[in-house]
């Protein structure tokens, strides 16, 4: 019988098992990167130490709250957990708070992040095109802001 | 694809770039020799886990935007063909879309915001698909899918890409990736029955092109 138009039955799994991360570690996948943690807090949220918050979102932790580029979100102080004189942040509560969705895999400790709302508002109020971070096939990261200065066609297409 | 490289050629300008992502949960594989074919110079990106579908809320390919020196969107989400298509012959010929959209991409590059296929912020925004958190979280459900498949799990990856599916219906890239990865392929009896339910429903999966023939603009808000 003759192969079916636009199938590739082959590429469905066509990869051995192997780990995700290191045991005991953690990983978090936002905007097409994975962050892999090596140490994170106890209990069914996930809990990040602070200093790796900028590596996963972008936001950086100050006085006024939690800030990325011109947007500072006030957080309560139920964000910041002591354990055991550890200091660690709630990043699926502060999650919640800017309603950003997520899935995760608690047996594989895989934690997967939609995009937050706030920083889609540029796009969804006044047309600006949302940053995005991809990497193009010489293996160059290309980015909206690398496109700024000239007319751009972003357009999707698949081999389906 | 050899089409948008001839466009690309016929343009020439070099205050003007295509980014082409392919939606492609096969990736290079199943991507790579479609570039290559098409001796592609623009950007090519293989884009696995619809990174760009997800930042302009697209739900089908092809989908585009244009987007101006300023990063401001003047178009978006329309069913972005660069030729009319027609397979077959005789009762079995099919045609899918249209010759229309590269002379007014050619027009925008040509006269910047004079160009009449320009649109308004407020019909950009209009036009881009507003998702509800169910269909945002579906893109996380459909990124940690791929971290299984690449990982070797393919029960998990499953169970997350059905996962997506089911958080956001109207995402045709969903159930397209997928099929292709099957024997039948994403133009099969699913795939056939899937869209009848999906035009039946009432939705569009394009956005109706709104670039008129013969040429004529159509934005009453400009």
């Amino acid at each position: 019988m003759a192969k079916a138009m636009m199938a590739y039955p082959e590429l469905r799994h066509p990869f051995a098992e192997k780990p995700i991360h290191a045991e005991g570690s953690t990983t978090v996948l936002y905007q097409g990167r994975s962050i892999t943690l090596a140490r994170t807090g106890a209990g069914a949220g996930l809990l990040i130490q602070p200093d790796d918050l900028p590596g996963i979102n972008g936001f950086t932790l100050k006085p006024e709250g939690a800030c990325y580029e011109d947007l500072c979100v006030p957080i309560g102080a139920n964000l910041l957990v002591d354990q055991q004189g550890e200091q660690w942040f709630d990043l699926t509560g502060f999650a919640d708070l800017l309603g950003q969705p997520y899935v995760a895999d608690s047996e594989q400790r895989v934690w997967s992040f939609a995009e937050i709302p706030a920083k889609r508002d540029g796009m969804m109020l006044d047309a600006m095109a949302p940053d995005f971070k991809v990497t193009d096939r010489e293996a160059q990261v290309v980015s909206m802001a690398d496109l700024k200065g000239k007319k751009a066609l972003i357009v999707t297409w698949s081999s389906w | 694809m050899p089409v948008w490289q001839r466009i690309y050629e016929e343009i020439n300008d070099p205050g003007f770039v295509i980014l082409c992502a392919a939606q492609d949960t096969g990736g290079e594989a199943a991507a790579g020799p479609i570039f290559d074919a098409a001796n592609a110079t623009f950007i090519q990106v293989v884009d696995p886990d619809h990174i760009i579908s997800s930042a302009f809320n697209f739900v089908n390919v092809p989908s585009a935007a244009w987007v101006d020196e300023q990063g401001k969107i003047v178009r978006i989400d329309e069913g972005t063909y660069s030729k009319l298509h027609e397979l077959g012959e005789g009762d079995t010929k099919i045609s899918f879309g249209t010759d229309v959209y590269s002379v007014a991409l050619k027009d925008w590059v040509a006269k910047g915001s004079d160009s009449a296929y320009v649109q308004s912020a407020k019909t950009v925004t209009g036009n881009i698909r507003q998702h509800s958190s169910d269909q945002l979280k579906a893109d996380a459900a459909f990124r940690l899918g791929n971290l299984f498949r690449t990982h070797g799990y393919a029960d998990k990856a499953e169970h997350y890409w059905d996962l997506a599916r089911s958080l956001n219906p109207d995402s045709v890239n969903f159930i397209r990736q997928n099929l292709t990865l099957s024997e039948e392929g994403s133009a099969g009896e699913t795939f056939r029955d899937l869209m009848g339910d999906y035009v039946k429903s009432g939705k569009d999966y394009y956005r109706p092109l709104d670039i008129q023939s013969p040429l004529q603009p159509k934005d009453e808000d400009r």
